[in-house]
């Protein structure tokens, strides 16, 4: 079928970096007409989590999906064909994140698709352009594992560094 | 990316317009304007009174928080890939130039009436520079800041713009439960300070949160819950501390918060030689309160001083809109982000329909 396979696209969010600020919601509120596909909610223990689909490689949406609405691009976002949707939320149902929400006018399932008009103009997803604290780690699989990776390397030597004596 | 792509939906310059918009204020709602803006193909630029672009998220947020080159950065590509010039230590303001915070690196005066003039179009995003401080005894004493000054001044000394270094101190008081509060306070401890962090309510109903409060008390800041300032003690003009009256929970108040209320004859003193008052900010719009400045702009203000707009950011001098934290009060990044995208996507369509309506009048 596909002749070379396109790199597969991950968006991981550094919960450690986030800040709570909720620039990404913004971006996506202005980006969607007022419903955001990533959203900051305020916890009882005062600390925001940003919380958005993440794309599961194994995803249950896509699996329940009885008409294969719920599909994946070929970077590996998870995304609705509207127009064979029909409004059942099977895939809220089996979201393990409660992720998807029932589009009010079309009635049709509706979620994040990672940008998919801006990454088609080879931009990134708005939340990602626009944190603050780059808390949203977005690339080719393997350079958004290394990042992380070396994150977390960067954290230990500080920790080692100041217990230095 | 190392950046913050505030053009987030372009890659490179469209064809010009020729329309012309000034932003007032390059904080994250002005820059978020800015980036929609240029890539919807006008032409933007963007004064500010500090000597970079950023406003509090380079000059009083803690880099901690967010690290100031992502900002610096994306600000360079505005300027070099889009073409955005930034008039930079420029100070708009029309009437009779009023004090704020901040104000100590402003180099240039431009009148707003001017900037008005010029552009086909602007907004003003001038953001909260003036720190709302209770008229407290000793409240004028040398050793008592405001949280956004002291942060302020941490920051312009580490960006290396001034030779002044802020303000030592070995017992900090920071009074206040919100982020400035945590902030500062965790700024001061960072500085050698034993810092203390005390509340007029409790934990759970601070701003801050509880995960804020726990954090920085693991860093070695103390939290002191249910006191309210009534009197910063003082010798020969230098705070020496702060009397505290202990308070304790009442019914709600209009926010629907425990309200503190005074424990009759309980009060303390907590020795400190820099007291800071993170007790919130105030909008700062580009114009004086005076009636004849806001009436020959048409502009008005409401009585916290924020501008008062209409659903689409717009003011009541139609070319005029208003975004951010000068038309909502102090908030988050998040928020202004959002108000400044609308309101450029706002000034867009506004400036479409006088191209069908009649020919513009600028300049």
């Amino acid at each position: 079928m596909a002749s070379a396979p396109q790199p597969k696209y991950l968006r991981v969010i550094d919960l450690g970096a986030c800040i709570g600020c909720g620039a990404c919601e913004a971006v996506c509120d202005f980006l969607h007409d007022g419903r955001p596909f990533i959203k900051v909610y305020r916890t009882s223990l005062g600390l925001d989590i940003p919380l958005s689909c993440f794309h599961c490689s194994k995803a249950p949406c896509v699996e329940v999906c009885p008409t294969g609405a719920m599909t994946r691009d070929q970077s590996g976002a998870v995304y609705v064909e509207k127009s064979k949707c029909i409004g059942c939320l099977a895939c809220l149902y089996a979201c393990p994140f409660s992720i998807p929400e029932l589009e009010p006018v079309l009635k049709v399932s509706s979620k994040c698709d990672l940008c998919k008009p801006l990454r088609e103009m080879g931009l990134t997803p708005g939340c990602v352009s626009m944190c603050p604290a780059g808390a949203i780690l977005y690339g080719e699989e393997a350079l958004v594992y290394e990042a992380g990776k070396k994150r977390i390397a960067e954290s230990m030597a500080k920790a080692r560094f100041e217990a230095l004596r | 990316m190392d950046f913050m792509n505030f053009a987030f939906l372009c890659r490179s310059k469209p064809a010009s317009r020729n329309l012309r918009v000034a932003v007032i204020g390059a904080g994250p709602a002005g820059l978020a304007a800015t980036g929609y803006l240029v890539c919807r193909g006008f032409e933007v630029d963007v004064f500010d009174k500090q000597p970079l672009p950023g406003g509090m998220t380079v000059f009083a947020i803690p880099p901690w928080r967010i690290p100031k080159q992502r900002v610096l950065e994306g600000v360079k590509r505005l300027e070099e890939v889009f073409g955005v010039r930034f008039y930079t230590r420029t100070k708009v303001f029309a009437g009779e130039v009023r004090h704020e915070e901040g104000d100590s690196l402003v180099e240039k005066s431009v009148p707003l009436e001017q900037v008005v003039n010029d552009y086909h179009a602007v907004l003003i995003s001038t953001g909260t520079w003036e720190s709302k401080i209770p008229r407290l005894p000793g409240v004028g004493s040398e050793g008592v800041v405001s949280a956004l000054d002291y942060l302020y001044r941490v920051r312009v000394f580490e960006l290396g713009f001034t030779a002044s270094p802020p303000p030592r101190s070995r017992r900090a008081v920071v009074i206040g439960g919100g982020y400035s509060a945590i902030d500062a306070a965790e700024q001061a401890s960072r500085m050698g300070a034993d810092a203390t962090i005390v509340y007029r309510r409790t934990v759970r109903e601070a701003p801050a949160g509880v995960y804020e409060v726990e954090r920085v008390k693991r860093e070695g800041v103390d939290f002191v819950e249910l006191a309210s300032p009534v009197e910063v003690v003082a010798e020969n003009g230098r705070a020496k501390g702060v009397r505290f009256q202990r308070m304790r929970l009442g019914p709600p108040d209009e926010s629907g918060r425990p309200q503190p209320v005074p424990v009759e004859g309980a009060d303390f003193v907590l020795e400190a030689d820099l007291v800071i008052f993170a007790t919130g900010e105030a909008p700062t719009p580009p114009v004086s309160r005076s009636e004849d400045v806001l009436r020959k702009l048409g502009l008005s203000l409401k009585k916290d001083g924020s501008v008062s707009v209409n659903k689409i950011y717009q003011t009541s001098n139609p070319k005029v809109f208003a975004a951010g934290d000068v038309v909502t009060g102090p908030s988050r990044v998040g928020p202004a982000v959002r108000s400044g995208l609308y309101a450029g996507r706002f000034v867009e369509n506004w400036l479409e329909t006088q191209l069908v309506k009649a020919p513009l009048t600028a300049r």
